[in-house]
């Protein structure tokens, strides 16, 4: 039996370490909810002042910038090329779970390679063939630069993912009478929501976060994602910090939500060796 | 054990190859050709981003004998090697030590495990601006409390000043990438066996002991991967960089990835880029081949 003691101090080291983690979260909701002239002080209050705190910052920044837009638009690209890589991913990934082909070797050296290859070096043929192709400031153009990114790691982690599922289930249902494709999409895929979620909310959050092929695909400031947005803020000669403060909170939230329904799936070691950065 | 078959029934053949068609496609589309642009480029002394024009180019090495010849080239390897190192060893010893603790029982854990990985669901630009903010020179909240503590007394801008700035930019990049360490450490931990502690135990070994001959055995295999992941992550790391000091000042944050996008998209001049980008790919594979060398030798 552990001892009570033990758990208290793993508790509250456990609190400290996560102190000490999330203050740069913490500070970003003090100086959304604090105004410029409390927040633009040498000596800011690291408690908000209840009384002086407001979400005027919120409405300024929503009004005065389109950040909706951007986040709508970084939605779009997030919903798009989610789905397009989630589909591919899973019929690749159960083809390399369930037969053995050369291709298995050669998914692992395109994982391989897709993590040596600089996003910032990429872009420079996407940019060649996109300003051909007439993608340039196209929400197409972006869902089609983050699947390059989501379909190697995808199709990995789906291949992790079926590996745990026994093969006897689709011997059990061709004997019953399916095909090889019925067997995959009545008994093996229903079988696989936890992991097809897993992976659909880890290639949300990666194309959420994406910056370089939005900062150089798209043009257009009404085009641009959240993530172009925001960093818009800081060339700025006065950067307007509650405000920038305020759009940054209101676009990790969905983030979070998504890492808090993510995070058991990491840690339960199914997916490791999948996980990409 | 799974059996090896070596050829598959025809009919098991067309579903494995067309299961994997649309990968396939993607891959060829969106990786191998895209790599293939580059590769050309880099050997081909021309501007042009007409793909006709640039291969009717002949081949040489101009862009190559550019790059390296560059001090700027060896400055940004510096930056790249300062950067990976600064950012993959702190980021691994806090990785450690949070998957140490929080493979503990106490209460709440699920609930504060979610908390203290949640760095690594920001996105870098994210990241950038939030420390550029606490960083700020007058009205950082870093600099306040350090001179609240009388441990400083300038306004020091910590992005800004030359002897600080790579530190600057490590730190944001450190926040980000010790998650990815703590979540595969803890997923091994979990696979130790409870028994091995008891024996250890048993046979009078200290916490220490226990560490060394129970847990780091066991979690030594997927550290090591996860070491090697992040090294590759780091070195083409684009975002936060670029987003916070964009390679400055004075090319003190200069790594790589930013030299070689700043050369393709503020210089237009993407034969060097892409002769940069080739290099970079290289000096990655070499990495990835010592380090799975390294692995193997380790695990066997």
């Amino acid at each position: 039996m552990i001892p009570a003691w033990h758990r208290c101090a793993f508790f509250a080291l456990a609190i400290a370490l996560i102190a000490v983690v999330l203050f740069p979260v913490y500070w970003m909701v003090v100086t959304s909810v604090l105004p410029s002239s409390t927040v633009l002080s040498r000596q800011p209050p690291l408690v908000p002042p209840i009384d002086a705190m407001s979400f005027a910052a919120y409405v300024e920044v929503f009004r005065r910038r389109p950040v909706l837009t951007w986040m709508l638009n970084s939605a779009m690209v997030v919903a798009g090329s989610t789905l397009v890589s989630l589909v591919i991913a899973t019929l690749a990934g159960y083809s390399l779970s369930r037969f053995h082909t050369p291709a298995q070797r050669v998914a692992g050296a395109t994982l391989l390679l897709s993590k040596m290859l600089p996003g910032s070096l990429i872009v420079i043929p996407f940019f060649v063939m996109f300003s051909t192709l007439h993608l340039i400031d196209s929400i197409a153009g972006l869902v089609i630069a983050n699947v390059s990114v989501g379909v190697p790691f995808a199709t990995w982690m789906m291949k992790g993912f079926f590996d745990t599922l026994p093969r006897e289930l689709e011997q059990a249902a061709k004997i019953d009478g399916c095909n090889d494709l019925q067997a995959l999409w009545y008994i093996v895929l229903p079988l696989a929501r936890p992991g097809l979620a897993a992976c659909g909310i880890y290639l949300a959050i990666v194309a959420w976060s994406e910056f370089v092929f939005a900062r150089t695909l798209v043009t257009k400031p009404d085009n641009w994602l959240v993530t172009v947005g925001l960093q818009s803020f800081v060339g700025e000669y006065l950067v307007e910090w509650p405000a920038l403060m305020a759009a940054g909170v209101v676009s990790l939230i969905p983030m979070f939500v998504l890492f808090v329904l993510l995070e058991p799936f990491l840690v339960s070691g199914m997916t490791s060796g999948a996980v990409k950065q | 054990m799974k059996k090896r078959r070596s050829r598959l029934p025809p009919r098991e053949r067309w579903l494995a190859y067309g299961l994997l068609a649309p990968a396939f496609g993607a891959v060829a589309l969106l990786i191998a050709w895209p790599f293939w642009v580059i590769v050309q480029m880099s050997v081909r002394p021309s501007r042009s981003l007409e793909l006709s024009t640039l291969l009717s180019q002949p081949l040489g090495l101009a862009n190559f004998e550019r790059v390296l010849g560059h001090p700027a080239t060896w400055q940004a390897f510096a930056h790249s090697a300062v950067y990976t190192l600064g950012t993959l060893v702190p980021a691994f010893l806090i990785g450690l030590v949070a998957a140490l603790l929080f493979h503990r029982a106490f209460p709440a854990r699920r609930w504060l495990r979610s908390l203290l990985l949640m760095p690594w669901a920001v996105p870098g630009v994210i990241v950038s601006i939030n420390f550029l903010w606490m960083f700020d020179a007058s009205f950082g909240v870093v600099n306040s409390v350090l001179r609240r503590l009388g441990l400083l007394s300038t306004d020091l801008a910590w992005f800004v000043d030359a002897d600080t700035a790579m530190f600057a930019v490590i730190l944001p990049t450190v926040w980000k990438s010790f998650p990815f360490f703590a979540i595969t450490m803890l997923a091994a931990l979990q696979s130790i066996p409870l028994s091995l502690y008891e024996a250890a135990r048993v046979d009078g070994a200290t916490a220490w002991q226990q560490f060394v001959y129970v847990t780091w055995p066991g979690i030594r295999g997927p550290a090591m991967l996860a070491v090697l992941l992040n090294t590759l992550w780091t070195f083409r790391e684009f975002d936060i960089i670029f987003a916070s000091t964009g390679g400055g000042p004075a090319g003190a944050t200069e790594t790589l990835g930013i030299l070689l996008y700043r050369e393709a998209f503020s210089s237009f001049r993407f034969g060097t880029a892409a002769a940069l980008g080739v290099l970079m790919i290289t000096t990655a594979g070499l990495v990835v081949v010592a380090g799975f060398r390294w692995l193997r030798e380790d695990t066997t």
